[in-house]
């Protein structure tokens, strides 16, 4: 019981995830991202080390769709995996077994895989694509944003009956550096997408200032005074 | 602002850090653990690209003096970070910069380091080593924890204007290269290491489940199943008081 969103800018090759969770500390699970080499993850029964094998074919030179043949291959419980991947050169592939408990299912398109299972119904896949292609001209985590916060509308996990909240959830985006942009996380919340949401709305004015005091030391303001200054000018 | 612990269990080889800070998201700024080969943490004024640089150096054999050696060759700013590093064996080495905020230091232990910056002063890092030698026999999350839970209440992170709370924090421990044991985190609460340990103590029950589902899905319960299961373990400590 997972929704996630994996995609690519088609304007900048940046690579990132969205994921919403039953499970809770998802993020743990989502080492599958290679600044300018491509995203994965695995979910359902997650094969744990899939993430960073799948890493490897593609920074090998493999395409996606060969990735995701290996991966089944070398995995006697592949019918229980739910996998995407998509490469630096944006052709996204998935995989949702025909053992992944609930509907389970992908929509798949240039750029992005948007995938789960355990869910409502088909419906929840088809907005998590509509809710990533929404405002293609936006940040990368933005968009990944929106696709999650479409799945939880259009009912995200569980049945029509019986709705499954989401207790964890993350945000990834990298673009040429092997650390991340982005890399935020709920990991035990009641509404954690609504939280994420919020943690991304706090984190996003602090983004550059974290990066500059770190480059250029000499002429960084203290924390204390650049917060003053955010809520002076929130004011 | 931030205090930290990087260590290595003497029992298991496993290799850990744990941070908090008045910053927000800061556990997506720990890149820099790999099982097997090492640990290194830049912090203060940080250079993102230090801490993967220092991992590929370690990887390559060289040790944790000469790793820092080529890292303030590399950077202009040496002055400005606090960076500690840890091989496999133990081995550690740690560098405050004259140009982070006071108070800022170190404490070298066997097979730890614990640093920080805009504390309340050195009792600070002494709590954080303390905490950490107070059960070793305990699994290195749980030392972890208890090491920022020693630097928390030792007054912590002080700034300008006074106390600073943790906004947030974040433990991970790993065994494996390809995906950690512990990694959970907290990233924006007021008071960010007692959130730590209760999902730290949460994840503690699902950990063996989330494992063992993932390795054969054949004869996995659903997690409903899990969770009731759970909830009923829980109930009689519940309805005592």
């Amino acid at each position: 019981m997972t929704y996630t969103i994996l995609g690519r800018c088609a304007r900048t090759g940046r690579l990132g995830i969205g994921i919403a969770t039953f499970s809770i500390t998802v993020g743990r699970y989502c080492r599958g991202v290679k600044a300018m080499t491509g995203v994965t993850i695995s979910q359902a029964f997650a094969n744990e080390r899939n993430n960073k094998l799948a890493l490897r074919l593609l920074s090998q030179g493999f395409a996606a769709p060969s990735v995701l043949d290996h991966l089944l291959k070398n995995d006697r419980f592949f019918e229980y995996r739910q996998i995407g991947v998509i490469d630096r050169d944006g052709t996204a592939v998935a995989y949702s077994g025909p053992r992944t408990r609930g509907y389970s299912g992908h929509v798949i398109g240039d750029n992005y895989v948007a995938f789960g299972n355990g869910l409502v119904g088909r419906k929840v896949a088809e907005a998590i694509a509509a809710g990533f292609l929404a405002k293609p001209d936006a940040d990368l985590e933005e968009r990944l944003l929106m696709g999650m916060e479409a799945g939880r509308d259009a009912g995200g996990q569980g049945t029509a009956e019986a709705h499954k909240p989401e207790r964890s959830a993350a945000l990834l985006v990298y673009s040429r550096h092997p650390y991340p942009d982005i890399d935020l996380r709920v990991d035990l919340n009641d509404t954690a997408v609504e939280e994420l949401r919020r943690v991304y709305g706090e984190y996003k004015p602090y983004e550059a200032y974290y990066l500059e005091r770190g480059r250029n030391p000499r002429c960084a303001l203290p924390q204390e005074q650049f917060m003053a200054n955010l809520s002076s000018r929130a004011a | 602002m931030t205090f930290s612990i990087i260590a290595r269990c003497p029992h298991t080889g496993r290799l850990g850090l744990g941070i908090a800070t008045f910053s927000i998201a800061s556990g997506g700024r720990c890149e820099g653990i790999l099982a097997g080969v090492g640990i290194c943490k830049t912090q203060a004024f940080i250079n993102r690209g230090n801490d993967l640089l220092a991992l590929q150096l370690l990887e390559q054999g060289h040790s944790p003096t000469h790793v820092m050696q080529m890292l303030e060759a590399n950077d202009p700013e040496h002055a400005y970070r606090q960076i500690a590093i840890l091989d496999r064996e133990g081995n550690a080495v740690a560098h405050t910069g004259s140009g982070t905020r006071p108070w800022s230091g170190h404490k070298i232990g066997d097979g730890y380091v614990a640093f920080g910056n805009v504390l309340a002063g050195p009792q600070v890092v002494e709590a954080i080593a303390a905490g950490f030698l107070k059960k070793p026999d305990d699994p290195l999350e749980f030392r972890l924890l208890a090491a920022l839970e020693g630097g928390r209440n030792s007054g912590g992170q002080v700034g300008g204007s006074g106390h600073l709370p943790e906004r947030s924090a974040a433990i991970r421990v790993d065994s494996d290269p390809d995906y950690p044991d512990i990694d959970v985190r907290v990233d924006l609460h007021a008071d960010a290491i007692v959130e730590l340990r209760r999902v730290l103590e949460e994840f503690k029950l699902y950990e063996g489940f989330y494992r063992d589902r993932g390795r054969d899905p054949s004869t996995a319960i659903t997690q409903d199943q899990f969770v009731s299961q759970l909830n009923a373990k829980r109930a009689p400590l519940s309805s005592r008081a």
